[in-house]
């Protein structure tokens, strides 16, 4: 038999699988597939350029995987956590296995339902390939931090966290916001404007912290997933560009889910800035740094230039995410470090050489705005306390985010906005958010919103150790990182090692 | 604009003033002092008077600043609006509402 | 806590605004990769970053398979890219087993 090219495999593993409904019309067989409003005249213009057959999807994703079981055997039998920079990098890695890796969970079962939705054949094998690949993500990130669940408080119980946990309802509605809307919409939200515009934010300096954290386990299962990112961007990417080439009257609904995502989607890497900022002991790229290299300079200079050949506009509010690059990783830890106490991870003042490295690399506003928070925290601790912040706060109904972000051009007043829907008030962090909720107030009226829910009785009790009873949450998990658990047993195995090397 | 649903889409706010009985949600704002990153939230009678709501709710969580003095607060707001509150006023009577937004200076 | 060294200071992509480009994982097999990619693009610049390279080339970036089996040194088919990839910008307008284009769509 001769050998087929890539692209005849393609097309007779993918497309030539599919068929026409003979017994029932099309409309029952695929009942999700037009109520949004986008219309396809033609689904087998559906480009997929990985051009990607089952056989060798399966081929490279086990090579993948053996790669990373190697690894996480390595670091294991070399007992290499001891390795690590220090035991409050792991900090970063609690905030991602709680945050963020049941959402790759939820991606397996969304995009498991797009593969059955989705039209065409094409567009449906990549769905079904991303939604094993999610779950794959979804299990080597549980599986690689369990070994760090042995030595170090925070990494149990991440997903009932995920459920109830305060900070945790910030991705979790996100994604709830995404699996809940219909196919196009989904793909608009989570394949193109979470995937493609910004998971290199999230994940690159991710992945290139935990390689300079030396936490080697981490940075090979991001690679692993992150390589399977690409084909994920890609269907992001592919999915906008077709549903704008099949009818014009796509363009303006997905103008305003590109809107809409790009708000939510940058809401929620909020966490992320104040990771890379603050939560890594040795800093790869300030967020500011990372927002300007892969956001403004790739994808408000690269792409959207090249998507406005079919009328698409930069996102509304994108000046907003802008001019905050400045602001916003700072805002967000002192929020983290403020609540510290009702945390799966600990947060402490940063160093006098970390203190020096955010103001260089915001020579704008660290020093004038933000070094006073900490250097009075640091008399709050001289004097033998520790600052948290004595009561619950203020919440975001679309993003869920305690309302912490300031108004434009004035980085010292906090941003108010608020709607009023069938006589009730419901109060938003931004512009961005208050949009987002005048489109769709059905929506997120459901809200869950944590602070309203204890108010309401619904959190395990009226207290704060009976809600963080509810949470989950143990001795060592949260609060202050000078004193924890984790660091008296970090200082406690150097020490030992010291010593041993001493007496040899 | 509303929802584009596959079949009639229609709840009721999980935040709605009767989960909380004779009770709302009162949002405080101490402005321009960035050691609080936001307002805090609290539970409060309608009824309560506002030197009670003051002294129970409002100066416990603002002392989470050491340099707080609740002989100091000034300025008040509600929903933007200023008002000079009395001990004896009850929040309804001060025009606090559910998820009301109160401002104050210092 | 260890004191942290900086980062070596990167240089800037192209002042280019229509670059487009790759991150490849910092690994003995991606040096070929690497090594091909930047014989094909001599438009091409490099930065290190911790565990990635990066690689960044005005309009459109090219890989070819006979370069990399060259350096290689076997056979390499163009799916092997997926191993070593992990982040792309621009559009990805071709991938057959001869070669992998990357470039912008519309904007010149």
């Amino acid at each position: 038999m001769p050998k087929l090219s890539m692209k005849q495999r393609y097309s007779v593993l993918t497309r030539d699988l599919d068929w026409e409904p003979s017994y029932v019309d099309e409309e029952e067989l695929f009942p999700h597939a037009t109520f949004e409003g986008i219309k396809i005249h033609d689904w087998s213009k559906w480009e997929d350029p990985f051009r990607l057959t089952v056989d060798s999807y399966y081929k490279y994703q086990a090579e993948k995987d053996r790669r990373l079981y190697a690894v996480l055997d390595s670091f294991a039998q070399s007992q290499g956590h001891l390795s690590l920079s220090d035991a409050s990098y792991l900090n970063a890695m609690k905030l991602f296995l709680q945050g963020v890796t049941p959402l790759e969970y939820q991606a397996h079962r969304h995009f498991a339902y797009l593969g059955r939705h989705l039209k065409g054949g094409g567009p449906r094998f990549a769905a079904i390939c991303q939604s094993i690949d999610e779950l794959r993500h979804a299990q080597t990130e549980i599986h690689t931090l369990s070994g760090y669940n042995k030595h170090y408080s925070g990494f149990h119980g991440f997903s009932r966290m995920h459920d109830r946990v305060w900070y945790l309802s910030v991705p979790k509605s996100f994604f709830d916001d995404a699996v809940s809307a219909g196919p196009f919409e989904f793909l608009t939200a989570i394949s193109f404007s979470f995937e493609y515009l910004l998971t290199n934010l999230l994940f690159v300096p991710f992945m290139s912290g935990a390689s300079f954290n030396g936490d080697l386990p981490t940075m090979t299962f991001g690679f692993s997933a992150q390589s399977d990112e690409s084909r994920h961007m890609t269907l992001g990417l592919e999915s906008i560009k077709f549903m704008l080439e099949q009818d014009e009257g796509n363009v303006p609904i997905v103008q305003d889910w590109i809107d809409k995502w790009f708000w939510r989607s940058y809401r929620v890497t909020a966490l992320v800035a104040s990771m890379m900022d603050y939560q890594l002991p040795r800093r790869v790229m300030s967020w500011k740094e990372a927002f300007e290299l892969y956001f403004e300079q790739q994808m408000l200079e690269g792409l959207f230039p090249d998507l406005s050949y079919y009328g698409i506009n930069p996102p509304r509010h994108v000046q907003q995410a802008v001019d905050e690059k400045d602001l916003l990783s700072h805002q967000v830890y002192w929020t983290l470090f403020s609540f510290g106490f009702a945390a799966g991870f600990t947060t402490s003042i940063p160093h006098d050489d970390h203190l020096e490295w955010l103001s260089a690399n915001y020579p704008d506003t660290f020093d004038n705005l933000y070094r006073p928070q900490w250097e009075k925290a640091r008399r709050i601790r001289e004097g033998g306390g520790r600052f948290f912040f004595q009561g619950l706060p203020q919440l975001c109904q679309t993003c869920q985010i305690p309302m912490i972000f300031t108004e434009p051009g004035s980085p010292t007043v906090i941003a108010q906005r608020w709607s009023e829907h069938r006589g009730e008030k419901f109060n938003f962090c931004s512009d961005g958010c208050k949009w987002i909720f005048d489109r769709e107030p059905e929506k997120y009226v459901q809200a869950w919103m944590p602070v309203h829910q204890i108010y309401q009785g619904n959190c395990g009790g009226p207290t704060v150790p009976e809600v963080l009873a509810w949470y989950g949450l143990e001795e060592g998990d949260g609060g202050e990182y000078e004193g924890s658990v984790d660091q008296r047993n970090w200082q406690h195995w150097h020490e030992a090692q010291l010593s041993e090397v001493a007496s040899r | 604009m509303s929802v584009r649903a596959i079949a009639p889409y229609d709840f009721p706010s999980s935040s709605r003033q009767e989960l909380y009985g004779d009770d709302q949600l009162v949002h405080v704002l101490w402005e321009g002092n960035m050691m609080f990153c936001s307002a805090a939230t609290f539970r409060a009678p309608r009824e309560m008077s506002w030197g009670d709501f003051k002294a129970q709710m409002v100066d416990p969580w603002a002392a989470s600043d050491p340099d707080y003095d609740p002989r100091c607060p000034g300025g008040w707001r509600v929903d933007g609006v200023e008002v000079s509150p009395r001990p004896d006023q009850t929040l309804g009577g001060l025009g606090v509402g559910h998820k009301s937004l109160i401002t104050f200076r210092i | 806590m260890t004191a942290a060294a900086d980062p070596v200071t990167q240089p800037p992509d192209n002042p280019s605004n229509n670059n487009v480009g790759v991150e490849l994982q910092d690994s003995e097999e991606s040096r070929k990769v690497i090594e091909a990619i930047v014989a094909d693009n001599p438009a091409a610049t490099l930065s290190h970053r911790p565990g990635l390279v990066r690689v960044s080339v005005p309009g459109r970036l090219v890989v070819r398979r006979e370069t990399v089996e060259g350096l290689l040194g076997r056979p390499w088919e163009t799916h092997e890219f997926q191993m070593c990839i992990v982040t792309y910008y621009g559009h990805i307008g071709e991938w057959d087993e001869d070669e992998i284009v990357i470039a912008w769509d519309h904007s010149s």
